[in-house]
């Protein structure tokens, strides 16, 4: 079977520097994948070229086997592929209901469903529900997270790359996220690429991370595997992990 | 269908008719000079809704909408002019080439934002001006075009009537479209237009289809309404009009749906009563709209935002 998401010998320069330089990359299907290493390392480059953003200057993103080349950002979301920002983007002027059902809207399933059902249902687990009719920019950070992310899992993908979903959001959000991350994984099958530098998350969630370092991938393996690789503490994570 | 059934649809309808059916009578009381002024104010929510739409809605900062209405108007005028070709083929051929004149300049356009947009709108209807006054021999230029009156008289009130009736269609459209997936969809642009992508709406088709359609009612609102004038200029043309248009909108309330309604008519009553001040009259809006923004950025809409939902609260 062909690997949910592969991305073959990526290239990105942005004037004098090699922000993705010959990456590779293979995501089982249904695998939960982490994506660590140091800021720079070229992991938001690695998933704006795969999801469309940017455009590679060589190499190649396969999804499910198909190749992705010459398709649009939108297309590439309708295919399944799912992305959040590191820096949560919402619709602002919109309330949190609207956000939900545009998300639904935009990849609607063809059953002719309208989607109101699956808003009150995501309305409850993100736990929004007293909030659904205010504007998503008076919304706090963590519950714009929440919110990013139920949008995401409005219409299932079939793979998500999550760009440091957990960053600055407090314990209990980040539960709920885990929670909801386990839930798509289990359920659709769907497969997950997860930037985080959050190691006991990552520990938890993904049996298998890929270390970015300087624009290459640097390693592959289990966390405690690349966490023992000189190169990664010296370069990431400053001491072994506990 | 999303649009019919949701509750902002129902309620803005009901509105619309209500206002619609107390309209009926105003020329039974009015002169007419009201009734005639009453028109052109139709008119004009018809170009500020549109415009809204493009603008408001999408984020499409178009300075080019009055040079639509005037591609409907020229349309039917010339086609009638030369080649005596019905109004009633005209005013549709009108709304279609300005239609599909909008979703060319739209394509052109689909990557532009903010004053880029603005600009390069803005010298797409200069060029229609100055090729509308320039080609005389084939427009008649600053000579005037003379056009075939839509009901072969000069009497406001059956225009007062059309122009009535168009209005409550084209607002009862638009708020169809406003609570459909592309209105969704629009507003989604307007706020991020990478987060759109993101989650997989076709943003160019959206950008695209939305200056298609907004043109097509500003060419159609101008094609009626030059049926009505019988006289065409390539004063339709003057950035007056533009500014006109986008100050309208924004004293009812930018992105708002009523805005363009609660701001277009009142507006153009002033204008018509200021005349006599000549320049300064848009000195005066420009006070008026200073004014407002201190106290609410969304307009008139804003200042009745609080209103409107005390009436849906207490009926729901």
């Amino acid at each position: 079977m062909a690997a949910a998401l592969e991305a073959i010998a990526l290239n990105k320069r942005f004037n004098s520097l090699q922000a993705s330089n010959n990456v590779s990359l293979e995501v089982e299907q249904g695998e939960i994948r982490g994506l660590i290493g140091p800021n720079g390392a070229g992991k938001t480059t690695l998933v704006n070229l795969v999801t469309g953003v940017y455009k590679a200057d060589s190499g190649e993103v396969k999804l499910a086997g198909e190749s992705l080349r010459g398709c649009d950002m939108h297309e590439i979301a309708r295919r399944g592929l799912v992305r959040s920002f590191q820096v949560t983007r919402l619709f602002g002027s919109l309330t949190v209901a609207e956000n939900l059902r545009t998300a639904f809207l935009a990849r609607r399933p063809k059953d002719g469903t309208d989607g109101e059902a699956r808003i009150a249902q995501m309305l409850d687990l993100t736990k929004l529900r007293p909030l659904a009719d205010t504007q998503a920019k008076k919304l706090s950070g963590g519950q714009r997270a929440l919110l990013q992310m139920g949008c995401g899992f409005m219409v299932p993908g079939s793979c998500y790359v999550l760009d440091e979903p957990f960053s600055g959001i407090n314990p209990v959000i980040k539960d709920a996220i885990i929670d909801m991350i386990l839930e798509v994984n289990k359920l659709y099958g769907a497969t997950f690429l997860i930037v985080s530098h959050e190691m006991t998350i990552v520990r938890r969630l993904c049996p298998k991370v890929t270390v970015m370092m300087e624009g290459k991938v640097a390693a592959h393996g289990s966390l405690d595997e690349v966490a023992r690789l000189p190169e990664v503490i010296a370069g990431y994570l400053g001491k072994a992990l506990e | 269908m999303i649009a019919l059934r949701s509750p902002t649809f129902r309620r803005s309808a009901i509105v619309i008719l209500v206002a619609a059916v107390l309209l009926l009578f105003v020329p039974l009381i009015a002169s007419n000079f009201v009734v005639h002024v009453l028109v052109a104010s139709f008119y004009y929510v018809i170009l500020a809704a549109s415009w809204n739409l493009l603008a408001g809605y999408t984020g499409q900062f178009s300075l080019a909408h009055h040079a639509f209405a005037a591609v409907g108007a020229y349309t039917s005028g010339l086609l009638g002019y030369h080649w005596g070709v019905s109004v009633w083929i005209g005013i549709p051929a009108g709304a279609l080439l300005a239609g599909a004149m909008g979703y060319g300049l739209g394509r052109l356009v689909l990557r532009m934002r903010t004053i880029y947009l603005a600009i390069a709108t803005w010298a797409f209807a200069e060029t229609v001006h100055v090729y509308l006054t320039a080609d005389y021999t084939f427009t008649r230029g600053e000579l005037g075009l003379s056009v075939k009156s839509l009901y072969g008289t000069l009497n406001p009130t059956p225009y007062y009537f059309t122009f009535l009736g168009l209005t409550v269609i084209v607002l009862l459209g638009l708020r169809a479209l406003i609570d459909s997936p592309l209105g969704y969809f629009m507003r989604a642009i307007k706020d991020d237009e990478l987060r759109a992508k993101s989650l997989g709406i076709d943003t160019t088709m959206v950008k695209v289809r939305v200056f298609s359609i907004s043109s097509a009612i500003a060419g159609l609102a101008g094609a009626v309404y030059g049926h009505y004038i019988v006289t065409l200029t390539p004063q339709m043309l003057d950035f007056s009009e533009m500014a006109k248009i986008v100050v309208m909108v924004v004293i009812g309330g930018f992105g708002t749906f009523i805005g363009p309604v609660v701001g277009a008519a009142p507006v153009n009553v002033a204008l018509t009563y200021l005349a006599s001040y000549g320049e300064w009259n848009l000195a005066v809006f420009a006070a008026v709209v200073i004014v407002l923004m201190r106290f609410s950025m969304e307009g008139i809409a804003g200042l009745l935002a609080p209103l409107w939902r005390r009436l849906w609260t207490r009926n729901a």
